[in-house]
């Protein structure tokens, strides 16, 4: 895991922070110096909705050896309230549980760990809401 | 665009497999130098280069081409082109157009990848890692397998797609690469065993994906003006060729259940061979996962659009059946070695065109297809091949 990228991205990854823009008010996430829809370098930081639906999910067993801690987890393409797709973890629930369309809220926990004297990496996953 | 065709004048390949003994540019010299004893043409005709690879520097070295050329005693100047999974079909088309544009009238391109040299500081899932978004979705936690889950349970849900159907893609391929002596899996592997696999990624199952591995194949490329001055029998065209784009990322596409980038590569590919879909009568195609197939069956417009699970089950893809897919056992039983899988689709093509498949040989075939796809997607690249009669 390399620093410098943890650090850039930590405020797009930890709070969840995409763009708006302030000429034709489209929103978009990650976070980019221009709107990817209309070009424009007119764009302002945008905190996503918290809150969103599933739009699809599986259930992952085997992955990357800094993210083996999770396994198993629920993956998931999430629609945020806003429109804004992601995809994320989705935790505190057991995967015969989960469903399309089940409502979920942004929350924050490890996604990854570098053995145990290594860095370690923090970023939104997803709760059920209720 | 120019006048000039392209033509397949050689090929060669190496066995898929795990081989240890070997470098990535040993496998490269085994594949190129098959390729221009095919061709039968002089190591000076050939101009340039193109390599397509994915990750040949996991073995701490770049320019791998370098190395190989230097054994195969061909000083040309050389390109790597790396598009993800896809890169061995991205270098086929950037010769293509090489050639195509009257720059050079003999090149050779070769696919090659070592993935059994293990990667410096790196596993095989950060490899798939970087060929989808591995920002926001691998270190998410997304793997390419568990996005690929995801676009199997999307087409299980619109079209109603069962897991015996899914099955039967592998079980059909792996019946075809027991005729494949250079596949890595030449053995039948039944249905159940498909089905009762532990699951990696719901739904898809331990066996299901393709082996990543070690090999290379090469082609030799050639111009009309070429072709006129040597004599060659039994040659094939590049009839049409297409590249089609999507997003990097699953969650920003519109649908889950279809491959836009394989639909548009697919019809700039027919447009430029001057055909539809029905003169298609084998296609070689990314079969990556199970569902790999059933996408790309329905999105070259082979078979009508969610009818592909039920289509293969049917086994209107066997060999010699409805359209024969994947008659080289597909990257399932063939193997997967990145770069050198899209040349050697169309290397089984070329052998298809020419009648010597063997076993596998499929009857009557005017135009065959082949469809390489990088990642869950983003690139998908179209070649549509033809049979030439040359006169002498």
């Amino acid at each position: 895991m390399e620093p410098p990228k943890i650090w850039r991205e930590k405020r797009n990854r930890y709070i969840g922070i995409g763009i708006e823009c302030s000429d034709c008010s489209s929103k978009n996430f990650p976070y980019t110096k221009r709107c990817p829809k209309c070009g424009s370098k007119n764009v302002q930081e945008y905190k996503l909705s918290e809150q969103g639906k599933i739009i699809q999910f599986s259930q992952v067993n085997q992955t990357a050896q800094e993210m083996m801690l999770n396994v198993p987890y629920t993956l998931a393409i999430i629609e945020l309230n806003d429109g804004i797709t992601v995809t994320g973890q989705v935790v505190d629930i057991d995967y015969p549980q989960v469903r399309v369309n089940m409502k979920v809220r942004m929350t924050l926990r490890i996604l990854a760990k570098d053995g145990n004297e290594g860095l370690i990496k923090y970023g939104f996953k997803f709760v059920p809401l209720d | 665009m120019s006048n000039e065709e392209v033509y397949i004048v050689g090929h060669g390949m190496t066995n898929f497999g795990e081989f240890y003994e070997k470098n990535a540019s040993s496998l490269a010299t085994q594949s190129l130098n098959e390729a221009i004893t095919s061709a039968q043409i002089s190591k000076q005709n050939i101009q340039h280069s193109y390599f397509g690879s994915l990750v040949t520097n996991s073995n701490a070295q770049s320019s791998v081409g370098a190395e190989s050329l230097r054994e195969c005693q061909i000083p040309t100047p050389f390109t790597r082109v790396e598009a993800g999974t896809a890169s061995g079909a991205a270098a086929f088309q950037q010769a293509v157009l090489a050639v195509r544009s009257g720059l050079y009238d003999c090149v050779a391109v070769i696919g090659v990848e070592n993935l059994s040299d293990f990667v410096n500081n790196s596993t095989i899932e950060t490899i798939l890692g970087s060929t989808i978004d591995y920002t926001w979705e691998f270190e998410m936690g997304g793997t390419l397998t568990s996005l690929y889950a995801i676009l199997t349970k999307a087409h299980m849900q619109k079209y109603g797609t069962t897991m015996e159907q899914l099955a039967s893609v592998p079980v059909k391929n792996h019946k075809n690469g027991a005729l494949n002596s250079k596949a890595q899996f030449q053995k039948e592997i039944s249905l159940e065993r498909f089905l009762k696999a532990k699951r990696i990624a719901d739904p898809i199952g331990r066996f299901d994906p393709a082996t990543h591995c070690d090999g290379s194949s090469s082609v030799i490329l050639a111009s009309s003006d070429f072709i006129s001055s040597n004599n060659f029998d039994n040659i094939v065209k590049v009839a049409g060729i297409g590249q089609g784009v999507d997003s990097l990322a699953l969650h920003h596409r519109e649908q889950l259940y279809t491959l836009k980038s394989t639909r548009n590569a697919s019809q700039i590919a027919y447009k430029m061979a001057g055909i539809t879909a029905k003169e298609i009568s084998i296609a070689e195609v990314h079969d990556s996962f199970p569902i790999g197939e059933i996408l790309a069956i329905e999105d070259l417009g082979l078979f009508p659009k969610g009818e592909g699970g039920a289509i293969t089950e049917e086994g209107k893809t066997a060999i010699n059946a409805d359209v024969s897919v994947n008659t080289s056992g597909g990257l399932k039983a063939r193997g997967d070695p990145f770069g050198a899988t899209g040349i050697a689709q169309i290397i089984e093509i070329v052998e298809q065109l020419q009648g010597q498949a063997g076993k596998r040989q499929v009857e009557n075939i005017e135009y065959g297809l082949t469809q390489n796809v990088s990642g869950t997607g983003v690139s998908t690249y179209v070649s549509i091949l033809t049979r030439e009669e040359v006169k002498q």
